[in-house]
């Protein structure tokens, strides 16, 4: 235990004393945080919607890159060689290896989301959770680490190997692109790879129920890490002389592909792969919010209090509450998906709600809640809700109840997901989609009160 | 004598080529024993098996009594080892580097005290990217004594130095003579092995093809005395032929070389004759069979017959 203690603590040393791997360790993790925060700083708490895959892309590069990076270079330089002549067994040196890299992406994740809460981010729903989410992330991601280190001769193999893991998790993985963007056949493909179940985790931790409900998640991570530490270990190669061509053992690669097939063989069995796989979660609000308190009624909003709203909102043509013009049609693929939600308003129990502000909140969501997962329809469907409301109340009262909900932003209770209407994907963060209803709220009454025309 | 280490018919393959053809050495307790050999002969294979780095094919390595192949962890806490090229990471230091080495054995040699053996003080703290090729062998020798080892295998430890560190090495394998430790040296160097060695093996081809002393091995070998001389003017061949005892004769400009069994008899007949032919004698030069003659005679190609000795 000593041996593995001093072994531990010599490489975080000496990975504090190079400057290259704080710089990709450290600074690189920073860095992609901050432009998130710029693509989206307009909002008013836009990390927290991110902090998932942020932390996602860190352990990723830091078990995926930097571990292997070091061990490969440590082989090559002859020092792994000399390790062997000791008596310390590999389990140890693979063991303290891993666990070095583990404090070191802990450290870096850290460091990002301390910078995350001093950008404005909330704290995290749920921190204990998210540690626990967060070791059993990095677990994973640092046996795939460490079977890369095995399959790589060399340093530059690692970094030709790393990205092959690297790029298709961030692109069709849900690590990067929101899985609610992706299409079906790339939803059931990114079940098959840790980093989906990595996000999501994190995610829940960060602004959701938390452990509770990534159960799935937390078994298909740990059996990933499982059969990549073991393979590491049994794979292990001390000599750079070593080529893995020649080396025995090969068919320890097959577990770590074999936990990948079944964790993605088993999400289809349970069909998880859809974004929306649980009904029950789905369908239910996010967060409700405290009953509200005795407020005076939105029948005493006055032409007044409308016209002394803060009009000023994001152009409809933006990234944020995006408005399609009069003119403008759904394209092929979204227009059956408009169709549909135009259809299902009339029946949609949410918006036949008996209180009348809850019922007009709720029903401003099923433009908001696209919008904030960037659905392709995100920007067809408000004309259709203000023409449904357009259609259920009268001119004078809507602009009052909408005049209310903006003036009480945080009063009732928001939708998660409007898949029941046929629009995939899930908010995830009820912060955000009440933001997207205040801004919704404002272009609505724009064009109710004949402000703007379209 | 105790035996240290003992290797019996090891043998081991790279696909078509056969690098080890049935390697057989001991080595008692307090020796230093040289492996000799050219590049290629079997002697890195050899060290390797010996050391755990490879699995023969067959053969039985024993170090200390213990089977080294059945109980490796063992044998290695009673090895130390320092490679041809210790390299390790270049930001630790000497001193952590002693820590780290130290906490992987139950019972270290404290740090400072091998710092001080072996003139590390100064550089305890600096980077190891600094420390010049003679402090690296000299840590790398450290690294071997962190845990009193029975057996020091040093793999060609003098390669890369200059002479001034070698110099400076080879004391200190001396000292290590004088302290009681046995010491496998596998080197290419034959001036080292001479100076060095207790007993010497030269491989050849994966097979031992000589052991003994060096002594011995010259002794064994001997093809009597080279002698080199350069006149003022060229002597003509045929009157030197004409000297009892005197073969092998070429000339190269105005040097003459020969070999002869008793060099005196032969000399005073040349002084003699280069008197009679009015030429100065400029350069005389007498000199014994060397280890170096003796490994080159058993490494050459056309001569494999085996020499062992005590």
């Amino acid at each position: 235990m000593n041996g593995l203690r001093e072994h531990l603590g010599q490489s975080l040393r000496l990975h504090f004393r190079n400057r290259m791997a704080l710089l990709y360790g450290y600074l690189f993790p920073l860095i992609f945080l901050v432009a998130f925060w710029v693509l989206y700083r307009h909002e008013k708490i836009p990390l927290i919607r991110h902090m998932g895959e942020l932390l996602t892309v860190s352990v990723l590069g830091g078990a995926c890159f930097g571990l292997p990076t070091t061990l490969v270079s440590e082989r090559e330089r002859g020092v792994w060689r000399r390790y062997r002549l000791t008596p310390l067994p590999t389990w140890a040196f693979v063991v303290s290896t891993a666990l070095a890299r583990y404090v070191i992406i802990l450290s870096a994740g850290a460091l990002q989301l301390g910078l995350a809460l001093s950008l404005g981010m909330p704290l995290p729903a749920h921190p204990l959770d998210l540690w626990v989410a967060f070791t059993v992330v990095s677990f994973a991601f640092i046996g795939l680490g460490l079977v890369l280190a095995m399959l790589a001769d060399n340093v530059p193999a690692v970094q030709a190997l790393g990205q092959c893991i690297f790029l298709p998790m961030l692109i069709i993985g849900g690590v990067a692109v929101q899985l609610a963007s992706l299409p079906t056949w790339a939803q059931h493909v990114s079940a098959f790879f840790p980093g989906r179940y990595a996000v999501e985790a994190l995610q829940a931790c960060v602004a959701g129920v938390g452990l509770e409900s990534i159960g799935f998640c937390l078994l298909a991570l740990a059996l990933i890490g499982v059969a990549g530490c073991s393979a590491g270990a049994k794979l292990f190669r001390w000599d750079a002389a070593q080529r893995f061509a020649a080396s025995n053992g090969k068919l320890w690669l097959v577990p770590v592909l074999g936990a990948w097939l079944a964790v993605g063989l088993l999400a289809e069995v349970r069909d998880r792969i859809a974004v929306s796989i649980d009904g029950a979660t789905v369908a239910a609000p996010v967060a409700t919010m405290p009953a509200p308190l005795p407020l005076p009624p939105w029948t005493k909003i006055t032409a007044k209090d409308v016209a002394a709203l803060d009009f000023r909102v994001p152009s409809d043509g933006g990234v944020v509450s995006p408005f399609a013009g009069p003119e403008e049609e759904a394209s092929d693929y979204t227009k059956d998906e408009v169709e549909a939600v135009r259809q299902g308003l009339l029946t949609w129990r949410p918006g036949l709600e008996g209180d009348d502000v809850q019922r007009v909140r709720n029903l401003v969501c099923v433009a908001a809640v696209p919008d904030s997962i960037q659905q392709p329809v995100e920007r067809y469907l408000p004309p259709v809700v203000l023409s449904h409301l357009q259609e259920i109340y009268p001119k004078d009262k809507l602009i009052k109840i909408l005049t209310w909900i903006v003036l009480h932003p945080e009063d009732g209770s928001v939708i998660d997901s409007i898949a029941d209407l046929g629009v995939q994907g899930t908010a995830g963060d009820p912060a955000v989609v009440r933001e997207r209803s205040y801004l919704y709220s404002i272009k609505f009454i724009l064009r109710i009160t004949g402000r703007i025309d379209r | 004598m105790e035996t240290k280490v003992r290797v019996t018919g090891l043998r081991k393959r790279y696909g078509a080529i056969e690098a080890l053809r049935g390697v057989d050495f001991t080595l008692q307790a307090g020796q230093i024993f040289g492996l000799l050999g050219p590049n290629g002969a079997g002697k890195t294979s050899t060290l390797e098996c010996v050391l755990g780095l490879r699995e023969p094919d067959a053969g039985t390595v024993e170090i200390c009594g213990l089977d080294a192949l059945r109980f490796p962890r063992e044998v290695k806490r009673k090895i130390g080892v320092a490679l041809q090229s210790t390299a390790l990471q270049d930001k630790i230091t000497p001193r952590e580097a002693l820590n780290l080495f130290g906490a992987f054995y139950p019972e270290p040699e404290p740090t400072l005290r091998l710092l001080e053996r072996f003139d590390l003080v100064a550089k305890a703290d600096a980077a190891f990217e600094s420390l010049s090729g003679g402090q690296r062998q000299r840590l790398a020798l450290a690294l071997a004594f962190v845990h009193r080892p029975e057996v020091v295998i040093l793999d060609e430890p003098s390669t890369g130095l200059d002479p001034q560190a070698r110099h400076e090495l080879h004391a200190e394998i001396r000292r290590m003579k004088c302290d009681g430790y046995t010491v496998l040296l596998s080197t290419h160097q034959l001036d080292e092995a001479a100076a060095l060695c207790d007993r010497v093996a030269i491989i050849d081809q994966g097979r031992i093809v000589a052991t003994g002393t060096p002594h011995e091995l010259v002794a064994s070998a001997a093809s009597g005395q080279a002698v080199r001389f350069t006149a003022s003017q060229p002597i003509d061949p045929a009157s030197l032929n004409r000297i009892p005892g005197l073969r092998a004769l070429r000339s190269e400009g105005l040097s003459v070389y020969f070999e002869t069994d008793e060099a005196a008899p032969v000399v005073t007949a040349l002084m003699v004759l280069l008197a009679a032919q009015g030429a100065t004698l400029w350069e005389l030069e007498v000199k014994r069979s060397s280890l170096e003659d003796v490994f080159l005679k058993l490494t050459r190609p056309e001569n494999k017959s085996m020499i062992h000795l005590a």
